[in-house]
């Protein structure tokens, strides 16, 4: 059963931009829906778009998977899902436009990552076209599967530096019978200690703001028993955000309300999402680092990024040259 | 692998000069305490709870990083290959020490690095040492009211490094995930000793996920020395059900149901008249003998959504056919309920002396047509096979029960397990859900991958371990023909 007509792959046009780049000893960088990239300056790479690359291949929700397009929409993903009562939650980021590709490749981190997991946690199979312009294929569409080495969870988070993901098969899941966001004026640390796996707790400058997803008695009946009041969604900042150990975001939170930036601190994931002019980042960026975190910056108009990209372990240099020898793949992420 | 063509036993095989050279080293690093030699010694050590089993140069028992570092550097110098190894429990041949090109590893054994490092509560992780038994981490994570989830029926022996090294699986899966999961952070030791913290503590930005790729690196990455693990906090409402059922269509059925209802079940096992025939006479958990399947549901979290849950899957079975559900009422009669599941493998150890157990997936809607697949398999080649399975995630081991003494046994017994995973790999599914491929379904693999799939996957294995010399011959096929590793249980025809 299948919700949508099965088209033929064709990743003829991505093999052959790749095959050209490595001949003319080019530089690539790979476009989901521009959500990330557009808000990164310019570069001299030429960008290899994932844009044709859409639609579902398969879909089985008695299984609880699905196969797309590395380039389809996560926001027409969700709503296909949606007709079945069923969803991936890995959440598209503010903003819109992303792609199931882009979201994989990046694998920032959303509120509801607290309770739901990582978007790698997500990923039972990948096609991925390498750097070096091979098409291969990593898992299976089973719930479990250890054949082999997990390079799933390898593309998922590459930042494009492996290669193309062209298709990507998710695990599914029932969407939760009932969901609210809800506020409290206690710290974000103290709510969560007091919740039974809360959705999200988000510390922002109006306060700490909690979502439950559970069956609706439950719902009620934690946000009465913890003191929460309902609320509308909390507004997260766009410009940047720092990522830190989860059991060091209220330093950084707190320094944050002092210093009056705005902000939305992801309590138990450790990413703290901010608003703010160049100098504002740059400080947020040296207090990440102090705290042994990093800060992306997503701003198109930033001309030095005050990035704070984490060390990079000699193993994933090696990993990364031995799929790109040619090193055609550009790192977005970069300072330059 | 044919058993004919398997090579024999090398006991008698005196060391070569590298290999002598590599022992004094050792000694001089370890002791008479950490090195262990001897025949006896050798033989515990040949096999894992699979029946592949071979020779090893020696088995190393480090007690520190130091130690360690000292045993790995040592290998390195000596081009000498080595395999490490945990409690042992795995099933697919993984810690089977089997050489390259006729030399011997020497099997490291990680098993008195064993401890809790740390406990933070407060952020809900626990740093260990691989040595340190999964069902010791639940219990000092449960006296602070944490559960860590991954919970494979071998936790009362198996080791969390071991449980890393190859992403294990449980019963929790469905909604919990495997052990790649609930693991934060891996410490990998490389043969030249130093340590690699791969995935340290932050959320994203980071490099390569290297992390998800050594769980379930089956020990060719490098030796796992430490890892980070996620603890998540009990649940506060917990509820279970038994259902028999007429036949194992009805019971597949009912799984299919479950998994699309509005909430899934923490944990579905199925188990078919065999099996619980068997741990009915072995455990008394009070299954209906006269089922011809019995599901085992689980569901956890706050009391609403539970009870919701179990009125659910209470409906769905009488709709689908059960012919007695049992709710359990409290605690106890909680625990006699996963009693007989947990009595598997010591009721079938009192029933037959040897089991081959397979692991295939199947997509879960395929559950039913796997299932009848056995049954069919199992009268062919005349041979009881057990089916209990992890129903949610469409994974199931079958336990082929035998006696190595009969003769030609083995032969039937291979045959089985070979149409066991064609099958599988013909309803869209695949070899392994949380064993590993070890060396016993290393050459299956070319049946799922292409050949530039598995060059990446070889290409990456080289990038993170270059020497070689960690567990070579396991996971990927190679190319020639190098095993060692002889297929024939010690002791038959003897
Ligand atoms: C009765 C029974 C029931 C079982 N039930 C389950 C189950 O429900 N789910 C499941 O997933 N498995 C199950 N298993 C299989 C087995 O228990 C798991 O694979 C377990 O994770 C192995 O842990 P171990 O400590 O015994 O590792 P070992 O068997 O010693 O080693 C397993 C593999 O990991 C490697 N290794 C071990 N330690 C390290 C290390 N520190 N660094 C690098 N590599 C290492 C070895 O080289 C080998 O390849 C079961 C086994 C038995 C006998």
């Amino acid at each position: 059963m299948s919700d949508a007509t099965t088209m033929t792959t064709d990743l003829a046009p991505i093999v052959e931009t790749i095959e050209a780049a490595r001949a003319a000893r080019g530089r690539l960088v790979i476009r989901g829906g521009g959500s990330v990239v557009d808000r990164l300056p310019l570069t001299d790479a030429e960008v290899l778009s994932t844009a044709e690359l859409t639609g579902v291949v398969d879909h089985r929700p008695e299984d609880l998977v699905i196969t797309v397009r590395a380039g389809t929409p996560v926001e027409e993903l969700s709503a296909l899902l949606a007709t079945h009562g069923q969803e991936c939650p890995i959440e598209p980021l503010a903003g819109h436009g992303s792609t199931v590709g882009g979201r994989l490749a990046t694998a920032l981190a959303g509120p509801r990552q607290l309770q739901a997991g990582r978007v790698r946690d997500w990923v039972l199979r990948v096609r991925l076209v390498t750097a070096d312009a091979r098409v291969v294929t990593a898992g299976g569409v089973t719930v479990k599967d250890v054949t082999g080495y997990d390079l799933c969870r390898l593309a998922t988070g590459s930042w494009g530096t492996l290669g193309v993901i062209a298709e990507v098969t998710l695990k599914l899941r029932p969407i939760p019978t009932a969901s609210a966001w809800f506020t409290s004026e206690r710290p974000a640390s103290l709510v969560l200690a007091d919740l039974y796996r809360p959705a999200a707790v988000v510390s922002t400058g109006e306060g700490t703001f909690v979502r439950l997803e559970e069956h609706p008695d439950d719902v009620v009946a934690q946000a009465a028993a913890v003191g929460l009041r309902s609320a509308d969604p909390p507004t997260l900042p766009t410009t940047a955000r720092a990522a830190v150990d989860p059991g060091r975001l209220a330093e950084l939170t707190s320094w944050a309300q002092a210093a009056g930036i705005p902000h939305a601190g992801f309590a138990g994931v450790g990413v703290c999402l901010l608003d703010g002019d160049p100098d504002a980042l740059a400080a947020a960026g040296a207090r990440a680092a102090e705290l042994g975190g990093s800060l992306l910056v997503l701003d198109a108009g930033a001309t030095t990024l005050p990035m704070r990209p984490p060390p990079v372990d000699p193993m994933t240099e090696r990993v990364r040259a031995a799929l790109d020898p040619q090193q055609i793949m550009f790192d977005v992420r970069q300072p330059r | 692998m044919d058993p004919a063509t398997a090579t024999g036993t090398r006991r008698n095989v005196p060391p070569t000069a590298a290999e002598s050279a590599l022992l004094s080293d050792l000694h001089g690093v370890l002791g008479d305490d950490g090195l262990k030699t001897s025949v006896l010694s050798r033989a515990t050590y040949r096999r894992d709870a699979s029946f592949l089993n071979a020779d090893p140069l020696a088995i190393a028992l480090p007690r520190t990083r130091e130690e360690l570092a000292a045993v790995l550097r040592a290998c390195r110098d000596h081009g000498v290959p080595y395999t490490p190894r945990a409690a042992g429990t795995g099933l697919a041949g993984g810690a089977t020490p089997t050489g390259v090109a006729g030399v011997r590893p020497l099997v490291i054994s990680v098993a008195r690095m064993d401890r809790l490092l740390e406990l933070d509560v407060a952020n809900r992780r626990a740093h260990v040492e691989p040595g340190l038994v999964n069902a010791r981490l639940g219990r000092a994570a449960a006296a602070e009211g944490l559960r860590f989830a991954p919970d494979p029926a071998s936790q009362i022996a198996a080791t969390l490094g071991g449980n890393v090294a190859t992403n294990a699986g449980g019963i929790h899966v469905l909604t919990y995930g495997v052990m790649s999961q609930h693991v934060l952070a891996v410490e990998l030791m490389d043969t030249d000793g130093e340590v690699h913290l791969l995935d340290g503590r932050l959320p994203e930005q980071a490099g390569l996920d290297l992390r998800g790729v050594s769980v379930g690196g089956e020990g060719t990455l490098g030796i796992v020395i430490g890892a980070w693990l996620r603890l998540l906090p009990a649940p506060p409402a917990v509820g279970t059900l038994l259902a028999g059922f007429d036949t194992l269509e009805a019971a597949a059925a009912t799984v299919g149901a479950l998994v699309t209802s509005d909430r899934l079940p923490d944990a579905v096992e199925l188990m078919d008249a065999r099996a619980i025939a068997l741990v009915e006479d072995y455990a008394q958990a009070g299954y209906p003998t006269d089922a011809a399947a019995v599901l085992l549901l689980e569901y956890e979290g706050l009391s609403a959504g539970v009870s919701a849950g179990v009125d659910t899957a209470e409906r769905l079975a009488t709709e689908h056919g059960a012919t007695e559900v049992v709710r359990a009422a409290d605690a106890d009669q909680r625990a006699r309920i996963w009693k007989g599941r947990k009595a598997v493998a010591g009721a079938i150890a009192k029933t037959a002396p040897d089991f081959f157990l397979q692991d295939v997936v199947v997509p879960r809607s395929r559950l039913g047509e796997m299932l009848d697949a056995v049954v069919a398999i199992s009268e062919r080649e005349d041979l009881v096979i057990l089916t209990v399975v992890h129903a949610g995630d469409g994974n199931l081991p079958p336990f082929v029960l035998f006696d190595r003494r009969e003769e030609g046994v083995l032969d039937r017994v291979f045959a089985a397990g070979h149409d066991i995973v064609t099958t599988a790999l013909a309803l869209d599914g695949t070899l392994t859900g949380e064993h590993g491929v070890g060396i016993e379904k290393r050459d299956f693999l070319s049946q799922i991958y292409t050949a530039d799939d598995l060059a990446v996957q070889q290409a990456v294995r080289r990038a993170i371990e270059p020497s070689g010399l960690a567990n070579p011959d396991k996971v990927l096929p190679t190319t020639v023909g190098c095993l060692e590793a002889s297929m024939v249980p010690e002791g038959a025809w003897v």
